[in-house]
């Protein structure tokens, strides 16, 4: 970890020296926009290594967006200018993503950027973004992330502090609608950023101040060795729910093995879209994974079942998830930017993002509530986190309830 | 803490340990016999999990029995990268030299095997799903996981069949020769080099053997290797370099103080236990519990 500051700093420092010598970030001055001019988004994010799928998902949403604008006449106020998009491997580390931005942003004119899913990813290739002066759009949790009074930075996912007080509060309606009480909560998860971000307010003040104890709090580094000991924990504790973080794809089945195996029946709440993805159905089957529900940024409402259809269709993933959601929504936020700014000029793209109120079109319509703004930190203003829960082999968005797919199902504890 | 939870811990430790100790027992067997160190072993495992994947997936084969027949192709390939790339850098030669060019190799072959499996067969996890992972059987209070408990006894006959290999047919008594001196070893009619294809196929074999088992309760990726990599590297010093039987009690011991750690650290801590465990081994016996002391210069 030492080590990888080290690093990073490091190269953050070599990177500083060069433009210091330069006299401050000259390359990229983006020209004047010509007609039909092609308009570049990049895409910073992990392609190998073992966030390798994220990557994937991510370049799926990007790429149906830019065929659904392209093939409707691309940028109308660039004269049909066609969008195209250059994907960079954020690799498996900071170093790896930083190198990989500063590599795409510097080597072309970049209008805009999308990535790097990862939060300690996000926070190093903003930084180049910002020097470099190109707007990024991000789905990243990490609080941090807008907190750095940076102007070209747009953060689309409720940030993870807020996630967990309103994911509390929507839990334990929904717990309440159901004729269910919650005393008891384990938390139990690995210790990547956005768990702990999202475990920090919940250990110290939220469970407190609604009356719930904490009967089980484990921390992990990944990957877990065996989950039989955790298991054990939660079986003695019996608490009536658990907040779940395990990021790892090996450890989270191996606990959700373990809870099977021990017969536990008690309501599992993950914190993340990493919980969602097709290939726990393949892995766990879909009996094993009913019920269970998930706290995520974005996934598909009612009213999108012709997009997530046209997804599946042209990728043969099973349903649609966060991952590519919000990148398909990026690259379409993009475009109406750059159909305001009548420009493909990074600077100009960033100012009508920021001055951008969207009600309708496939922007506003991909996430919930339908009303697209940025304030003035890059936030998304009304981002709220999504329940999402397992039935019959797909997750389904079950609060919020207006938006819903699938009526709530409460496993009862026992 | 009741006398079961102990117990409960230790059988977890045990079950957990027998795999680490079969994975680990290839690259013993590499390094005790070639002298190199084989950085692409985990990545070979990841490879055996694919295999068996494919034959459950594709032939309803249960992948306890998919261990066994992943053996012969990794065999195979073994001596092929042996014959191929390995044969460069080993027997012969500035001995400096040819251990920097067998650690770019294998650390190349890693990285390669890695990477085309990702761009092949893409990065999304699949795992092997069999009733067994979920069940456990059930003494009293303590539970043992059926998948563990198969993959433990596998582990262990193949274990076994190795030793028996090394100790009571000719082949083995010739590998160990050429293990123990190759100049002495080729003036007996020893193919040194022969020997060495055969250690890495066999090697190579069993941990994709061993990624079998671990396929029957552990999602395959990619980049699997990178978990148990570091394990395999702590059970092969730990047990003294180059020992088998060292090797397989080092595996076991890995297991043994992950479960056990727990009863005293937090589970953040978990592999903190396996390198103290490491360090005291190497402060108080440098050359590993099974390992012969190194003549000093």
């Amino acid at each position: 970890m030492k080590a990888t500051w080290v690093r990073l700093s490091g190269i953050i420092g070599a990177i500083a020296l060069i433009l210091g010598a330069a006299g401050g970030p000259v390359p990229l001055q983006p020209g004047p926009a010509l007609a039909a001019e092609e308009l570049k988004i990049s895409l910073v994010a992990p392609l190998s290594g073992r966030w390798a799928r994220q990557g994937q998902l991510k370049k799926m949403g990007a790429e149906m967006a830019i065929d659904e604008i392209n093939s409707a006449g691309g940028i109308k106020a660039l004269g049909g200018a066609k969008i195209v998009l250059r994907e960079a491997d954020a690799g498996d580390s900071v170093e790896k993503a930083v190198s990989a931005a500063q590599r795409v942003l510097s080597r072309e004119k970049i209008s805009a950027g999308i990535g790097s899913w990862l939060s300690s990813f996000t926070l190093g290739v903003t930084e180049v973004a910002e020097r470099l002066q190109v707007p990024w759009f991000t789905l990243s949790y990490a609080d941090t992330i807008s907190e750095r009074g940076f102007k070209y930075t747009f953060q689309s996912s409720p940030v993870s502090s807020l996630q967990a007080e309103q994911a509390l509060d929507l839990i334990l309606d929904l717990a309440k609608r159901n004729n269910q009480q919650i005393k008891k909560a384990a938390l139990v998860g690995d210790n990547t950023a956005a768990i702990v971000f999202f475990f920090k307010p919940l250990r110290e003040k939220l469970l407190k101040a609604k009356g719930i104890e904490i009967a089980v709090d484990e921390v992990w580094t990944p990957p877990l060795a065996d989950a039989t000991a955790l298991v054990q924990k939660l079986r003695s504790a019996q608490p009536d729910i658990v907040f779940y973080g395990a990021t790892n794809f090996p450890d989270s089945i191996q606990v959700l093995q373990k809870v099977k195996e021990f017969g536990l029946k008690v309501p599992f709440m993950g914190v993340g879209a990493w919980l969602v993805t097709p290939e726990y159905v393949q892995a766990l089957g879909k009996e094993l994974l009913d019920n269970i529900m998930s706290v995520t940024a974005a996934h598909p409402l009612k009213g999108q079942e012709e997009l997530v259809d046209k997804f599946k269709k042209r990728t043969g993933e099973p349903f649609m998830t966060q991952d590519p959601l919000m990148t398909y929504y990026h690259v379409w936020l993009i475009k109406e930017a750059a159909e305001r700014a009548r420009s493909t000029d990074p600077k100009a793209i960033r100012e009508a993002v920021t001055k951008l109120e969207l009600t309708s079109g496939a922007a506003a319509n991909a996430l919930a509530p339908g009303r697209i703004r940025y304030d003035e930190r890059g936030r998304r203003m009304w981002a709220a986190p999504i329940i999402v829960q397992w039935q019959g082999g797909e997750p389904f968005t079950i609060v919020p309830a207006e938006l819903a797919t699938r009526k709530p199902f409460w496993p009862a504890a026992k | 803490m009741t006398f079961a939870d102990l117990v409960q811990y230790v059988a977890t430790g045990l079950l957990v340990g027998g795999v680490y100790a079969l994975m680990s027992i290839g690259l013993a067997l590499i390094f005790g016999v070639m002298r190199v160190v084989n950085f692409a072993q985990g990545d070979f495992m990841m490879l055996g999990m694919y295999l068996t994947y494919f034959f459950a997936i594709g032939y309803q084969v249960d992948p306890l029995l998919g261990a066994l027949i992943t053996i012969p192709p990794f065999f195979a390939l073994g001596l092929l990268v042996h014959r191929v790339l390995l044969v460069r850098v080993t027997g012969g030669g500035d001995p400096q030299r040819e251990m920097d060019a067998q650690l770019i190799l294998t650390l190349g072959l890693s990285l390669i095997i890695t990477n085309a499996t990702t761009m092949i067969l893409s990065p999304m996890p699949r795992g092997i799903r069999t009733a067994y992972a979920t069940q456990a059987f059930a003494a009293g209070p303590i539970l043992v996981n059926q998948a563990r408990a198969y993959a433990f006894l596998m582990a262990l006959l193949l274990a076994a069949a190795v030793y028996v290999f090394l100790t009571r047919t000719d082949l083995g008594k010739a590998l160990r020769a050429a293990a123990d001196d190759p100049e002495a070893a080729g003036y007996q009619g020893i193919n040194v080099r022969a020997m060495h294809g055969i250690a890495f196929g066999v090697g190579i074999g069993l941990v994709a053997a061993a990624g079998g088992l671990l396929a029957t309760y552990h999602p395959i990726e990619p980049t699997v290797a990178v978990n148990f990599i570091v394990l395999m590297f702590v059970a092969v010093v730990l047990g003294g370099l180059g020992s088998i039987p060292g090797a397989f009690v080092g595996g076991l011991l890995i297991g043994l103080v992950q479960s056990l750690t727990l009863l005293v650290l937090p589970f953040q801590l978990q592999n903190v236990g396996v390198f103290i465990a490491f360090l005291l081994v190497l402060y108080l016996r440098p050359q590993g519990l099974f390992g012969q002391r190194m003549r000093s210069v």
